[in-house]
C-alpha cells in the first residue's frame, strides 16, 4: 500500500530552496504544489509540513518572507530566496551530487575486483 | 553560524507569541483558501475541494504544534511558564517567602561576608598584572647585628643591598623599594587644615616595576628617584575623600611634614600600595632631606636612606617569568651576603648569618598567622547558620508541599510528568536561594565593611568575582538541598490516597514524621555547638575586659603630635613643656602627662640595661626589659600607685641629675631582697659589634606598681620609666590628659591649644586610653561579637524551626486530639502530648551535640583567652539555651493543642 516516498529527512529544504530558486518568490502552497509535481506524485507530502521547514530556514536566514497578493488576487505570504540562501543551495546541491555519485559507484560495483 | 541565528530568531519567538500564532492562522487560511480555489478550478464540488485541501494539509493542529515548537525554544518557554507560576505561588503566601528569604539571606550572607575577609586575609593577591610573580624580599634571622632597624627587621634592607640586588636583571625583571616616612601616619597639608595620611618614599621604578595603572596623570620614572624630585601620587581612595576626585588635584601642592610635592598622578582605583594590611595614601620618591627620613626617624646621621647601617628600606621584586623561587634566591645570596657588609666592616665568623628569603604577597601575611584559625572557625560557624537555615527552609517547604499535595496529586492524575513537577519545585527553590542570595549580597557587603572596620585592616574585603563564585557555589548547593528534598516526599505520595482522603486526615507516614524530628534534632545540636562556641568567646572577651590593667584606666584620653618643625632637643623640650603647660590649664583637664610609647597600642621598646654597671646575664626572655619616655606626674595622672620613692616632676629637666623609675616586677627581679631605689641603671650602647660601653646613669628614684603596657594580655615585665627630657635624642611624645568626665570631650579644646603652638600641627589618632587598649585585644572582641551575632541568628532559626514544625503537626493532629479529648484526656496529658514530642527532640539533640561541641571547642583553643575548651559554665549555658529555645518554641502550639475543642475538631472529619 505504501507505494508513495516519503520526504526524505534533510531533503526537504533542500526542495524548498530549489523551487524558490527556479520559480521565484512563492507561498507555501505553490511552493507544496510544486514538490509535488516535479515527482511525478511520487513523494507523498503533507503540506502542513512545508511550514516548520520554511520556518526553519527564515531563522536561519536563507529565506525572508512577505505578505503579498497572489495572481487572482489572494492574499498569502510570499517567500523568497535571501543571499545566504542561494549560497546554501549551491553547496548542498554540490554535497548531493556528491553523495548520489558515491552511491551509484558503490551500488554498480556488483562483483569485486580480483 | 546559521544555528546561532536561528537560536536568536527562536528567543526572539518567546515574545509576541500570540501574534505571531494569529500570523500563522492567517498563513493557514491563505493556504487553504488558494487550494481550494484550485481544486475548484479543477472542477471539484466546494465540499470535495474543502475536503481535500484539508487531507492534503493534515492535521492542521499538529502542523500549529510543529511550527509553535519550532518557532519559539520549548524549553525556555517552560521555564518561563514555571518561573511565572512560581511567582505567583510565593507571591499568594507572602509570609512564607518573606521568611524563607530572608533566612536565606542571612546565612548565604553571613557566609559571603565571612569568606570575603578569608579571601582578603589569605587568598587574594595584590590587584596587579601577573600577581604571583611579585614576591616580598624578607630576612628570617632578621639582618646582620650591630646596626640600626626598624620595627620590621625580618624584610628591611640597607642602601647598597637594594642597589646590589636591583642590578640582578637575570632574577628581578624589577626590584622595588619602599619605605613608610613615619611608623603611622604624617602630617600633611593640602588647604588651611593639617591632617594625617599614611605616606611611602618609593624607588623610581615603583609603579612602572608593579604595573600600577593610573586613573588621572603619571608615576614616577627612574629620574625622580635619582634627583629627589618633589612630585607626588596619590591613592584612588586619598584622592576621593580629600579631593572629591576632584581633575584639578595634578598640579595642586601638599605639603608633606611642611615640604611642598606637586601632585602629579592618581593610581587606580582599588590599588592600596603594598604594605600588607594598610593603605597607603600617597607616594614620593625616595628622598634625602631629614625632615623626610625613613620610619619618621630622628634627622640623625643614620636616618638618612643611604646609610649602610640604616637597614629601613622594605623590598618587593617582580621574578623574570620561568624563575622559580629557588633558582632566585640561589643567585641572589651571595649578591646579599657581600652587599650587607659594605660600609659594616668584615663579619665575625661567629655571628649569626642572616638568610635572604621570599616570603608571599598573597593574602596578608602579617595577619595570616593569627587570622587563618579563626577565620577557619568563624566559616565553620557560619557555615552551620548556613546548614540551620536551609534545613528551616527545607522544612518549610516540606510543610507547604504537603499542603498542595493534593494539588500535586490532582496534576499527576492529570498526566504531568513527575519531571515536569520537579522541575516546578526547582524553579520554586531556585527562586527563593536566588531571593536569599541577592539580599544576603547586601549584607554581605555591609556585614564585611563592619567586619573590615573592627578588624584594623584597613583595605576594604573586596567582593571580588572569588568571593562571587563562593556564594554562587553555595547558592546551588542550597537549590539541589531543599529544592530536591521535599519534593521527593511530595511526588511519591500515590496519587489515590491523597485524592481519597480527607483534608483533616491526609496522608501522612511514619518514617517522614521521623525525617522531619530527625531535622529539628539536629538542628538543635548544631545551634548548641554554636552556642558553646559562642559562650567561650565571649567568656574569653569578658576575661580580656576584666584583666586589672594596673592603672585608673577611664577619664584618659590619649593622643599624638608631630612637632616636625622643632629639630633640637632644647626646642623640643621646651615645645612639649610648654604643651603641658598650657593643657594643665585648659578647662576640664585635671592632669596631663606625656608617653613615648602609647600604652595598648602593641608598640613598645625593649633593651637591656645594666644595673650598677654590672650587664645582667641570661636569655632575652629573662633579662629582656621594657622602658617608656614619660613626662612630669606620669603615676598621678595615668593612676599608677607609687610603692616607694617619687613620680616624674617638672624638676626632672634635661639638666637635672639624670634618674629613673622602675616597676614592682624590675625591683623583684633584680633586687629580691634589698630596695631598688638609690641604685643605677645604665643604657648598654653597642659601639661596634660586640663590644659594649656603659654610659649614661639613671638612679632609681621611685618604685612603681605593674601595668600594663603594650598590650591587655601581657605578662608583667621589668619595666623603665626615663623622664623624657633626660634623653638623647628627645623621640617624639603623646600627650596623656586625665579628666572627670567624657576624655573625647576635651578635643576642641586641646585641638586649640595645638593651633596656637603651631598651624601645621595635626592631632594624631586621638583615643580614649580605654578604647586604646581595647584594640589589643580587636581580634578576640571581634570574634566574639561575630559568634554571639550568628549565635542569636541560629537560636532564632532553630526557635522558628522548632516552632513551626510544632505547630504544623499539632495542626495536623487536630482531630485526633479532639478524639482523645472526647475520650476523656486532661489538658495537663495533651500538654504533655506536645511537650514530651519537643523534649525528646531535644534530649537527642543534646546527646548529638554534646560531643561534637566537646571537640569542637579544642579546635578554637588558641582563640580562648582564660578559659578552658571544657568550661562548664559555657556548656551548661548552651544547654540551658537550648533547652529554653525547644520550651519557648513549644508553648504555643502546645497551648494551641489544650485549646482544641473536640467539637470542632471532630467536626473537620
Amino acid at each position: 500500500m505504501n507505494d508513495k516516498a516519503d520526504v526524505w529527512q534533510g531533503t526537504l529544504a533542500l526542495m524548498i530552496l530549489k523551487t524558490l530558486e527556479t520559480l521565484g518568490p512563492l507561498h507555501g502552497y505553490g511552493i507544496a504544489r510544486r514538490i509535488e509535481q516535479i515527482s511525478g506524485g511520487v513523494l507523498s507530502l503533507n503540506y502542513g509540513t512545508v511550514y516548520p521547514a520554511l520556518l526553519k530556514l527564515e531563522q536561519e536566514g536563507s529565506i525572508e518572507s512577505q505578505w503579498g497578493v497572489s495572481d487572482n488576487n489572494r492574499k498569502a505570504k510570499y517567500y523568497k530566496l535571501t543571499r545566504v540562501g542561494h549560497k546554501q543551495l549551491e553547496r548542498e546541491t554540490q554535497d548531493w551530487q556528491q553523495a548520489q555519485m558515491i552511491l551509484a559507484k558503490f551500488l554498480s560495483a556488483t562483483e569485486p575486483s580480483t | 553560524m546559521k544555528a546561532v541565528r536561528a537560536w536568536f530568531h527562536r528567543s526572539f519567538g518567546l515574545f509576541g507569541k500570540r501574534r505571531s500564532d494569529a500570523e500563522f492562522e492567517a498563513e493557514m487560511e491563505s493556504h487553504l483558501r488558494l487550494h481550494i480555489e484550485d481544486n475548484l478550478r479543477s472542477g471539484m464540488t466546494p465540499e470535495a475541494a474543502r475536503r481535500d485541501a484539508l487531507i492534503k494539509l493534515g492535521g492542521v493542529e499538529q502542523t500549529k504544534e510543529t511550527y509553535r515548537d519550532r518557532r519559539g525554544l520549548p524549553f525556555l518557554e517552560t521555564l518561563l511558564q514555571d518561573l511565572r507560576f512560581a511567582l505567583r505561588m510565593l507571591r499568594k503566601s507572602p509570609g512564607f517567602t518573606f521568611v524563607a528569604i530572608l533566612t536565606l539571606a542571612l546565612g548565604i550572607g553571613g557566609n559571603t561576608a565571612v569568606f570575603s575577609v578569608m579571601n582578603t586575609v589569605l587568598l587574594r593577591y595584590l590587584p596587579l598584572p601577573n600577581p604571583q610573580q611579585l614576591v616580598f624580599l624578607s630576612l628570617p634571622n632578621g639582618p646582620p647585628e650591630g646596626l640600626s632597624t626598624t620595627g620590621d627587621d625580618d624584610k628591611s634592607f640597607s642602601y647598597p643591598v637594594f642597589e646590589a640586588l636591583r642590578k640582578e636583571h637575570a632574577v628581578f625583571s624589577d626590584l622595588m623599594a619602599y619605605m613608610p616616612l613615619a611608623v603611622d601616619k604624617v602630617a600633611v597639608r593640602s588647604g588651611e587644615d593639617p591632617e594625617e595620611a599614611e605616606g611611602d618614599m618609593v624607588s623610581g621604578n615603583f609603579f612602572s616595576g608593579l604595573g600600577v595603572s593610573f586613573a588621572r596623570g603619571r608615576g614616577f620614572a627612574l629620574e625622580d628617584e635619582t634627583a629627589h624630585t618633589s612630585v607626588v601620587v596619590l591613592s584612588y581612595s586619598y584622592w576621593t575623600t580629600r579631593f572629591g576626585r576632584s581633575p584639578s588635584a595634578i598640579g595642586q601642592t601638599i605639603y608633606v611634614k611642611g615640604v611642598p610635592f606637586s601632585v602629579i598622578g592618581v593610581t587606580a582605583q582599588g590599588f592600596y600600595g603594598v604594605e600588607p594590611g594598610s593603605s597607603t595614601d600617597f607616594w614620593i620618591p625616595l628622598q634625602n632631606r631629614p625632615e623626610l627620613s625613613a620610619w619618621g626617624e630622628e634627622p640623625s646621621l643614620i636616618a638618612f636612606y643611604g646609610s649602610p647601617k640604616w637597614w629601613c628600606i622594605q623590598l618587593i621584586g617582580r621574578l623574570v617569568p620561568g624563575v622559580t623561587e629557588s633558582q632566585a634566591l640561589g643567585k641572589l645570596d651571595p649578591v646579599f651576603q657581600s652587599a650587607a657588609f659594605i660600609g659594616l666592616g668584615t663579619p665575625e665568623p661567629k655571628a649569626k648569618k642572616s638568610n635572604l628569603a621570599f616570603s608571599s604577597t598573597q593574602g596578608i601575611q602579617d595577619l595570616r598567622e593569627g587570622y587563618e584559625k579563626p577565620i577557619q572557625i568563624l566559616l565553620a560557624m557560619v557555615g552551620l547558620v548556613l546548614a540551620i537555615a536551609c534545613a528551616n527552609v527545607s522544612m518549610l517547604l516540606v510543610a507547604r508541599n504537603a499542603a498542595r499535595a493534593r494539588e500535586f496529586s490532582v496534576r499527576i492524575a492529570l498526566g504531568a510528568g513527575r519531571g515536569r513537577l520537579l522541575r516546578q519545585t526547582l524553579t520554586e527553590s531556585f527562586l527563593l536561594v536566588a531571593g536569599g542570595a541577592v539580599i544576603g549580597w547586601m549584607f554581605a557587603i555591609s556585614g564585611s565593611q563592619a567586619l573590615a572596620a573592627s578588624s584594623g585592616v584597613e583595605i576594604p574585603f573586596e567582593l571580588d568575582s572569588r568571593v562571587l563564585l563562593f556564594t554562587l557555589a553555595i547558592s546551588i548547593s542550597c537549590v539541589l538541598v531543599f529544592g530536591l528534598a521535599p519534593l521527593r516526599r511530595a511526588v511519591s505520595v500515590p496519587v489515590g490516597v491523597t485524592l481519597k482522603t480527607s483534608n483533616a486526615t491526609a496522608y501522612r507516614d511514619q518514617k517522614s514524621s521521623w525525617s522531619g524530628k530527625a531535622v529539628v534534632a539536629s538542628q538543635m545540636a548544631l545551634c548548641l555547638i554554636l552556642l558553646v562556641g559562642s559562650g567561650l568567646l565571649v567568656r574569653s572577651l569578658r576575661n580580656y575586659q576584666t584583666l586589672p590593667l594596673g592603672l585608673r584606666v577611664d577619664g584618659l584620653l590619649v593622643f599624638g603630635t608631630d612637632p616636625f618643625s622643632v629639630h633640637s632637643d632644647e626646642e623640643k623640650e621646651h615645645f612639649y613643656q610648654n604643651l603641658l603647660t598650657r593643657l594643665r590649664v585648659a578647662p576640664g583637664v585635671e592632669s596631663a602627662t606625656l608617653i613615648s610609647h602609647r600604652l595598648g597600642s602593641g608598640w613598645g621598646w625593649n633593651s637591656v640595661w645594666a644595673i650598677d654597671g654590672v650587664e645582667p646575664q641570661g636569655p632575652f626572655s629573662e633579662i629582656g626589659m621594657s622602658a617608656n619616655h614619660v613626662g612630669p606626674d606620669f603615676c598621678h595622672t595615668l593612676g599608677i600607685p607609687i610603692l616607694r620613692g617619687r613620680d616624674v616632676t617638672d624638676a626632672d629637666t634635661r639638666f637635672a641629675p639624670k634618674v629613673v623609675l622602675v616597676n614592682e616586677t624590675f625591683s623583684k627581679r633584680f633586687f629580691p631582697k634589698g630596695d631598688a631605689l638609690g641604685h643605677t641603671v645604665t643604657t648598654i650602647s653597642s659601639t661596634s659589634v660586640g663590644k659594649h660601653k656603659l654610659e649614661n646613669g639613671f638612679t632609681i628614684v621611685g618604685v612603681i606598681g605593674d601595668s600594663k603596657y603594650k598590650r591587655v594580655d601581657e605578662k608583667p615585665k621589668p619595666t623603665l620609666y626615663f623622664p623624657f627630657a633626660q634623653q638623647t635624642p628627645i623621640p617624639n611624645i603623646q600627650v596623656e590628659l586625665r579628666t572627670h568626665g567624657n576624655p573625647e570631650a576635651l578635643l576642641p579644646n586641646v585641638h586649640a591649644i595645638l593651633h596656637g603652638l603651631d598651624p601645621n600641627l595635626p592631632i594624631q589618632k586621638p583615643m580614649t586610653q580605654r578604647a586604646q587598649f581595647d584594640e589589643s585585644y580587636s581580634q578576640a572582641r571581634l570574634f566574639a561579637r561575630l559568634s554571639i551575632f550568628f549565635g542569636v541568628i541560629a537560636v532564632l532559626l532553630v526557635a522558628t524551626g522548632l516552632y513551626g514544625t510544632l505547630a504544623y503537626r499539632v495542626g495536623r493532629r487536630t482531630s485526633e486530639i479532639g478524639v482523645r479529648m472526647a475520650l476523656g484526656a486532661q489538658h495537663g496529658q495533651v500538654l504533655w502530648l506536645v511537650l514530651r514530642e519537643s523534649l525528646l527532640v531535644s534530649v537527642a539533640a543534646i546527646l548529638a551535640g554534646v560531643p561534637v561541641a566537646i571537640a569542637g571547642a579544642r579546635l578554637m583553643r588558641s582563640m580562648l583567652f582564660g578559659v578552658q575548651p571544657g568550661d562548664r559554665i559555657s556548656f551548661l549555658l548552651a544547654l540551658f539555651g537550648v533547652i529554653l529555645v525547644a520550651l519557648a518554641a513549644s508553648i504555643i502550639p502546645a497551648r494551641r493543642a489544650m485549646r482544641v475543642d473536640p467539637i470542632t475538631a471532630l467536626r473537620y472529619e
